[in-house]
């Protein structure tokens, strides 16, 4: 166990070498086109200025060079200055806005586990009901309706009928803990829900195998109750492979995060990365997708872990 | 009756039950109708893919104007007789607008999972095959793929090799953009899939056996092998399809994908439900509701029959993928 833990904590950090040095490969083919975008957007294009701007942020250097230095920088936690005046330190930018992430992040993973996972175990319990039918329905619906539309139909049919959209002026929790959640909830319950249907879906296939499996006969057999039959031995069987679908389902919530954050207009770093997109400003780019990346591979560590934790079968 | 004639016929009788159970069921040839009614979900999957497919293909006869023309009815017009689906800011008939978008649609979806099936399960194969470094560097770089959400490496794509992509022949720049970027999205997870596999099969007892009554390396891997790699492949595809679908009309809805705007906008739903449009969703709900609903719907129909084939081909798969 032990011995696991510290082999996956050590892969961690090559992990993430081959990532960055994946995606400054990528960023860099084409370094000519930053600057260009960069002092384009700045005045004209003046061939001494796009020299100047190189020399600036040392892109006439060969690539190593500049790896070398972008990787000795980040290792110290300084992810180089933004391309775009006026010029930002990237790592002040993304500091400041991971904790909004962060928590659309997780209020999405809690809201969509909870009621992926009850609306799962009611499925299963009362399956072949109208509920069950209903549930099913309504999940099978829930992951086939694209989450941006969904984000969309929230802002604007409000709107339509009531005149009232919700708030999208961002608050920051430290500022108004009360005002920010009511904010946060919006774009954490439209991806929740259509994140909750897949878990839904998985809880109810999972509970069904454990109520038909031997030890389940067994305890209803020496005569337990129902209902300790279901919390004490389906429930808490069945929520082993939720876990891992919960740890799977991660990299949508990401994803689904940088749409919420744009149509939700939340600061955060989904919208950073788009920003750094457009603006052809490719340290943003890197730095906000390492962070994302690092934020996965924590949370999947974390995942596994809790694996062994929940079922002691699993050795590895 | 003699008792030795009794003993006879009751052998027979378990022989013939014994047979019976252990017998290789004669290959029953497909009935779909038999298939509609086991499985009436994917049936209705598959009667919506149809509809969503000779709408888009017979688009140009199906009461349409150019998708991209101005002023064919009054600007923000709602649903009427002339324009069923309303009109846009500029006039532009909605109904058309959808129709056509199904094109980019299904075009971009099934290269998608062409490109993404087939190169990872060619990687599997090669991968499996090789072991050794070549596979420990594979798995290392699939796990680094996996490890970003796929939103996140179209991003990044977006920014490095989208502009020096050429024009294929039937293929945009753009379109071969998002067709790389999304297809990205899959490869790590079928390579996975398809290693698992590969190293199951190769190991397998009936592949031991016709290896060892001396059947050729090709015959093993055409009549062992590959059927049972088909199977799971068209799973693979017909699962990955409606994501790529939606991934397609995400990035458009990011504007990463399609061009929009100009005469050679190409119209797409996840577009449409974007940029300047948008501030007018709440005077004009129907330009919000029916790219929207399209694309649901195609995403829908895709889900449920990707579902119950995969439940048909490979039921063992049911909660793996």
């Amino acid at each position: 166990m032990t011995r696991y833990i510290v082999r996956r904590l050590v892969a961690v950090p090559f992990m993430l070498l081959g990532i960055s040095f994946f995606l400054f490969m990528l960023l860099y083919i084409r370094p000519g086109s930053a600057a260009f975008a960069a002092i384009g957007s700045v005045g004209d294009a003046d061939p001494r200025a796009f020299e100047n701007f190189e020399k600036r942020f040392g892109l006439d250097r060969p690539w190593y060079v500049q790896y070398g230095d972008w990787l000795w920088g980040a290792l110290q936690g300084d992810m180089g200055e933004r391309l775009t005046p006026p010029h930002d330190d990237v790592m002040g930018d993304i500091i400041e806005v991971l904790p909004n992430t962060l928590e659309i992040g997780l209020l999405t993973i809690f809201i969509s586990s909870v009621v992926g996972v009850s609306v799962g175990v009611l499925s299963a319990v009362r399956r072949n009901s109208i509920l069950d039918y209903g549930f099913r329905g309504i999940t099978i619906m829930g992951l086939s309706i694209p989450n941006f539309w969904l984000m969309i139909l929230v802002i604007y049919l409000p709107a339509l009928w009531w005149g009232w959209t919700p708030a999208r002026q961002w608050v920051v929790f430290t500022d108004e803990p009360i005002y920010n959640l009511s904010l946060a909830i919006w774009p954490a319950m439209t991806l929740g829900l259509a994140s909750s249907a897949g878990i839904a879906r998985f809880t109810r296939t999972s509970m069904l195998e454990v109520l038909f499996s031997d030890y389940v006969r067994t305890a209803r057999a020496k005569g337990l109750r129902d209902r300790r039959v279901i919390w004490g031995h389906v429930f808490r069987n069945s929520l082993i492979p939720v876990i891992t679908l919960l740890g799977l389902q991660l990299g949508g919530v990401l994803g689904g995060v940088v749409i919420a954050e744009q149509l939700f207009t939340v600061p955060g770093l989904g919208r950073l990365a788009l920003e750094g997109v457009t603006d052809q400003d490719y340290p943003v780019v890197l730095a906000t997708i390492m962070v994302f990346a690092f934020v996965f591979i924590i949370v999947t560590l974390i995942v596994d872990i809790l694996y062994t934790i929940v079922d002691p079968r699993i050795r590895y | 009756m003699s008792q030795e004639q009794t003993t006879a016929q009751e052998g027979q009788a378990a022989e013939a039950a014994l047979a019976l159970e252990y017998a290789i069921p004669p290959r029953q040839r497909f009935n779909p109708f038999k298939w509609a009614r086991r499985e009436p979900f994917g049936a209705f999957g598959l009667v919506l893919i149809g509809l969503v497919v000779f709408l888009s293909l017979a688009a140009p006869v199906l009461r349409t104007s150019p998708p991209n023309e101005f002023a064919v009815g009054p600007p923000l017009a709602g649903p009427n007789a002339d324009n069923w689906f309303g009109t846009t800011a500029r006039g532009k008939d909605v109904w058309s607008r959808v129709l056509f978008a199904g094109r980019i649609s299904l075009k971009i979806g099934i290269a998608t999972v062409l490109l993404g099936t087939l190169g990872g399960t060619l990687i599997a194969l090669v991968s499996a095959y090789a072991g050794g470094a070549v596979d420990f560097a594979v798995g290392r770089i699939a796990d680094m793929f996996i490890s970003i959400p796929g939103i996140l490496i179209a991003l990044v794509l977006h920014s490095s090799i989208s502009a020096d992509l050429p024009d294929l022949p039937g293929l945009q720049r753009q379109e071969l953009y998002l067709v790389i970027a999304i297809s990205l999205f899959f490869m790590p997870g079928t390579y996975r899939i398809m290693r698992g596999t590969v190293l199951e099969l190769r190991e397998a007892t009936y592949v031991e056996a016709a290896q060892v009554v001396g059947s050729s390396s090709f015959r093993i891997m055409w009549r062992h092998v590959a059927p049972n790699m088909f199977g799971l492949m068209i799973v693979i595809t017909s699962i990955s399809l409606p994501a790529a679908i939606l991934t397609e009309a995400t990035l458009s809805f990011l504007g990463l994908g399609v061009p929009i705007g100009g005469l050679d906008a190409v119209p797409s739903w996840g577009a449409d439900l974007s940029g300047s449009s948008r501030r007018f969703f709440s005077v004009a709900p129907w330009l919000a509701i029916f790219p929207g609903l399209a694309l649901a719907i195609t995403v829908f129909g895709f889900n449920i029959f990707g579902d119950s084939l995969r439940d048909t081909l490979d039921p063992r798969l049911r909660g793996r993928i």
